[in-house]
């Protein structure tokens, strides 16, 4: 089954919107033009703006394009496709790997990315469905020490690690 | 076009020793297993290995060095057939076509599909190069700030045609990268777009942005399903399916010498390497009969991205050492090992040493069969592990 999009009535015609897609194109439009009004206010010459205005215009003129896309009358033929619903848990898992990825951000110069990498890894797999202990245990183990390993050795910058290269970040 | 009498003392030089040679192998497996990991770039591979090179002489420090740029250019097609992560800007193109041929379980076809390119590519770049070296760089010499302005708003407009119908949404899309690649400090030091966050002063980093957009975006797509081709039998590696791509590669050979072609004239410029896939995508995909089939696994995308991406090596390569200016990451790090040989790379340098010149061209024209049969392997061990 297709997932239903919200319908409103203009003029006597009923008209789908895409409302996924209108805020996504939204969200990035807007970044456009609030970068336009940050370098603006940063430094106001030529300069500096000879590529950000025309190209933040160009977005805002796109926009009307792309999102008029978003609205369909309904019954048309060329509707908005076939987007089909997430099974029964998917979309908890993908929020949770979200929210799993942006602690990791978070807590990785805190508490160390060694740690933080070994308890997101961890949680990932038991969130994806993973019950082995062993899989649970080795597994984040070794990406750690080859990740640090690695980082360690690459980096230019030292990255926050609990257990080596000076303990506590 | 060819100095002759050079050409016979780069023989001379790769054929009286064995040493030049030992570094191939090693350098082609680096260059494949870091970048089969997306994130890890060459530059930063050659960076790790330049305390190597004072200990080797200057050839073979070139020679080392351009084989890990060999076997790089391929591995980026690794993750990005197998995870739609590309292991670099310089494979983004590959995607395309690249993993939804592996989802519908070609995956060992696109892998000899990617091989085969990269390897023609390559050798198709070096032997221009070999023929034409010298006018390559007294043109590149003459290209300043608005030529160069004029290549990036044709990569820009190109970009619009990738996604086919949706021609808004794909110049959108390029608006959207153009302004974020200008968040950062302006020329004269004025933070824009920065949130007063202090790492965001030099600009967004393109490592992190490839892995966030790319790699993040696939790891939240592949939540709900265990495998990316879910049926068994097509998951397994198969030492035939992969030769019966790399074979499929020579059916199309506009599309290999058109990419060959493009990448190599990409190459030459800074930056030209990293879109040279998405034009010579785009040229591929404008000039054949059935454009609705790229991007749905069509062999011709693989190819004509691979070709340019290899072949854009020997146009960097043709700018580093002709006129001593670094066209990437990896020819900048290149540069700083030839400062270790108190060599400057530049005219003089191909005045007074065409003799190296030609044995690097030679070398990387052999190092293209090896890449081929340790290309091969890779796939092959890499698949059992």
């Amino acid at each position: 089954m297709a997932l239903s999009h919200p319908v409103i009535s203009l003029g006597g015609s009923k008209i789908a919107v895409d409302v996924p897609h209108l805020a996504f194109v939204s969200a990035i439009v807007g970044w456009c033009v609030w970068f336009c009004r940050d370098a603006w206010l940063a430094q106001a010459d030529v300069e500096n703006l000879i590529m950000i205005v025309p190209a933040a215009v160009a977005a805002g003129v796109l926009y009307v394009f792309v999102a008029a896309g978003c609205f369909k009358v309904v019954g048309r033929a060329d509707g908005f496709g076939t987007r089909r619903p997430l099974h029964t848990g998917v979309g908890v898992k993908i929020a949770g790997t979200m929210a799993l990825l942006a602690a990791l951000v978070v807590a990785g110069p805190l508490v160390g990315f060694d740690i933080a990498s070994f308890v997101y890894i961890l949680a990932t797999l038991l969130l994806l469905g993973e019950r082995r202990i062993l899989i649970l245990l080795l597994a984040p183990a070794l990406f750690c020490i080859v990740v640090v390993y690695c980082f360690d050795t690459v980096l230019p910058i030292p990255l926050p690690l609990f257990f080596v290269a000076g303990g506590a970040p | 076009m060819i100095n002759l009498a050079a050409l016979v003392d780069a023989v001379h030089l790769l054929g009286s020793s064995w040493q030049p040679w030992l570094v191939v192998v090693p350098g082609i497996l680096i260059g494949l297993i870091v970048h089969a990991v997306p994130g890890l770039t060459t530059s930063m591979a050659l960076a790790i290995c330049l305390p190597l090179i004072p200990y080797m002489d200057f050839l073979q420090a070139l020679i080392f060095m351009t084989a890990m740029y060999a076997g790089a250019l391929f591995g980026v097609a690794i993750p990005a057939v197998l995870l739609n992560v590309p292991g670099s800007a310089a494979a983004v193109g590959t995607t395309f076509d690249g993993f939804p041929m592996a989802q519908a379980g070609r995956h060992n076809e696109a892998l000899g599909l990617a091989l085969a390119a990269s390897c023609t590519g390559q050798a198709a770049a070096y032997l221009l190069l070999l023929c034409i070296a010298e006018p390559i760089a007294a043109f590149a010499i003459k290209l300043g700030p608005p030529e160069m302005l004029v290549v990036s708003v044709w990569g820009l407009t190109l970009i619009a045609r990738l996604r086919g119908r949706h021609l808004a949404r794909g110049l959108l899309a390029g608006v959207f990268g153009l302004l974020l690649g200008t968040v950062g400090l302006s020329a004269r030091g004025a933070p824009r777009g920065t949130f007063g966050i202090d790492l965001l002063l030099d600009g967004v980093p393109i490592v992190p942005a490839i892995v966030g957009l790319f790699a993040a975006a696939e790891l939240f797509n592949l939540v709900g399903r265990d495998y990316i081709v879910d049926d068994l039998t097509r998951r397994s590696v198969n030492a035939r399916r992969i030769l019966i791509g790399m074979r499929d590669t020579f059916r199309y050979p506009g599309t290999l010498l058109r990419g060959a072609l493009l990448g190599t004239g990409l190459g030459l410029l800074p930056g030209g390497h990293a879109i040279a896939n998405l034009l010579s995508y785009s040229e591929a995909r404008r000039a054949a009969k059935d454009p609705e089939r790229f991007g749905t696994g069509d062999p011709r995308g693989i190819i004509a991205a691979e070709s340019a991406n290899a072949s854009s090596e020997g146009g960097s390569m043709a700018t580093l050492l002709a006129l001593g200016i670094p066209t990437g990451g990896a020819t900048a790090v290149m540069l700083v090992a030839f400062g270790m040989h108190n060599i400057t790379g530049g005219p003089a340098f191909m005045r007074e040493h065409t003799d190296i010149v030609y044995a690097v061209i030679l070398s990387s024209l052999a190092q293209v069969v090896i890449l081929g049969v340790v290309g091969f392997a890779f796939i092959f061990v890499a698949g059992f592990g």
